[in-house]
């Protein structure tokens, strides 16, 4: 063990992640290995949404990664207090780039809430042009209640908190577009941690 | 889950290491950064959390960029590139995963996107991915990439540089960054090695060249260690 060291500066992905490193399934949380059998402990959606940048155009092969809790609001993990009582074939993580339209997808379970959380899934956006990588949260619709109540949500200006809530697709789904620039009203909040 | 240790702190990272964003001189990040500050977010358990065991989803063991054929070497210097992962405070990161990519020795990347006549090379792979070991070691073979043109830009060319995508134990330790090699003369003309204001934090950007005597024929050797974020692990749970 040394003495306390820094750690590495960050750097944008660049335009040329390579298309090998995210596999069909990839984008799928309910999978803790491309071959392992998908969780049934939940209710599966389906979000979708569109990365895009300043004057609302795409960004082509962004990569977004998705970090949820399960359907009962807990993550298989050391941090999480109850890890052990957690879904063991639910991974919670998921990895998708975006296509020529900017568009990506994710397949999942409706994560859980949990201690004074509403239900959500954290995103987290890297993109050529994007020096240093984005995170946000998306929340759900139909939890109006627990959305009010979310501390990291209350952390925005009442005007920008719709911004993280997606909508639904009419199949549903959700979508939630990412915006990396634009006006304060239209931008997506993001968090620094 | 034994072998994963959890970082209990994670300070804000130091002035001067994080890039200047916009970045002076890449037209990109004007139309990308974000206008409105981040907004302050104590991290809580999911921010602190983060998938265990990702190697299950993401096959490592790609580490052989430089000679995916066996006697058909890669055009280029070739090189053995290896080093540990580590905490802030030194210690090794076992089980996290590594991802590498890079140009061939002409600059040119196996990508779609890299629409340069520059030669592809039918002997490099461009990509690989590992899992560190119980000391948190990763290690490629692969080459020295070549300088390319930025497209779309008016005269700036990337220095040789290798890209990484490091995945640790926790959503705060992610990281993607660029390794640079010691002494191109297009380091101090790069916008995105310069972007990051502090000088001790360039240099850690740099590969350091071992000794050809340490590293055997056929090859040379860099060593680059790759620090993430986070400190205090506390003991693996059983
Ligand atoms: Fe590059």
């Amino acid at each position: 063990m040394g003495g306390a060291v820094i750690p590495l500066s960050c750097h944008t992905i660049g335009p040329f992640f390579p298309h090998p490193f995210v596999q069909e399934g990839d984008n799928d949380l309910t999978r803790i290995a491309p071959d392992a059998p998908p969780s049934r402990r939940g209710s599966r959606i389906r979000l979708q949404g569109r990365v895009l940048r300043e004057g609302g155009l795409p960004c082509v092969n962004a990569v977004v990664e998705a970090w949820q809790a399960d359907a009962a609001g807990r993550f298989r993990h050391p941090a999480d207090p109850g890890w052990q009582e957690a879904d063991p074939e639910f991974l919670g993580w998921g990895r998708a780039v975006t296509d020529a339209e900017g568009r990506y997808e994710f397949h999942t379970l409706l994560p859980g809430g949990f201690l004074d959380r509403a239900p959500h899934v954290n995103l987290l956006v890297m993109a050529s042009g994007l020096m240093r990588p984005v995170s946000t949260t998306l929340f759900f619709p139909g939890f109006s209640e627990a959305n009010a109540a979310d501390p990291v949500l209350g952390l925005l200006p009442a005007a920008r908190r719709p911004l993280l809530v997606a909508t639904e697709d009419g199949s549903g789904g959700f979508r939630f577009d990412i915006l990396l620039r634009g006006p304060a009203s239209e931008e997506t909040p993001f968090f620094e941690d | 889950m034994q072998r994963h240790a959890l970082p209990a702190r994670f300070d804000p990272l130091p002035a001067g290491t994080v890039p200047i964003v916009p970045t002076p001189g890449y037209p990109g990040t004007f139309t990308h950064t974000p206008s409105q500050p981040p907004i302050r977010r104590p991290p809580g358990r999911g921010e602190i959390a983060g998938p265990i065991a990702l190697h299950r989803k993401l096959p490592c063991g790609e580490a052989n960029l430089a000679e995916p054929s066996p006697g058909r070497p890669a055009l280029g210097q070739l090189i053995h590139l290896a080093g540990q992962v580590l905490d802030e405070d030194g210690r090794p990161v076992a089980d996290a995963v590594v991802e590498l990519w890079q140009a061939n020795a002409a600059g040119r990347y196996a990508h779609a996107n890299d629409v340069r006549d520059a030669p592809l090379d039918p002997n490099f792979r461009g990509h690989g991915r590992v899992r560190t070991d119980a000391e948190g070691r990763y290690g490629f073979f692969t080459i020295r990439p070549g300088a390319y043109p930025v497209p779309g830009a008016a005269v700036w060319w990337r220095p040789p540089h290798i890209h990484f995508s490091v995945l640790g134990p926790s959503s705060l330790a992610r990281l993607v960054t660029q390794m640079f090699f010691p002494g191109d003369p297009l380091n101090p003309l790069d916008h995105i090695f310069m972007a990051v204001p502090d000088t001790a934090a360039r240099d850690r950007l740099l590969a350091r060249p071992l000794p050809p005597a340490e590293v055997g024929a056929g090859w040379l050797g860099y060593r680059h260690d790759i620090v993430l974020r986070g400190r205090q692990a506390t003991p693996p749970l059983a």
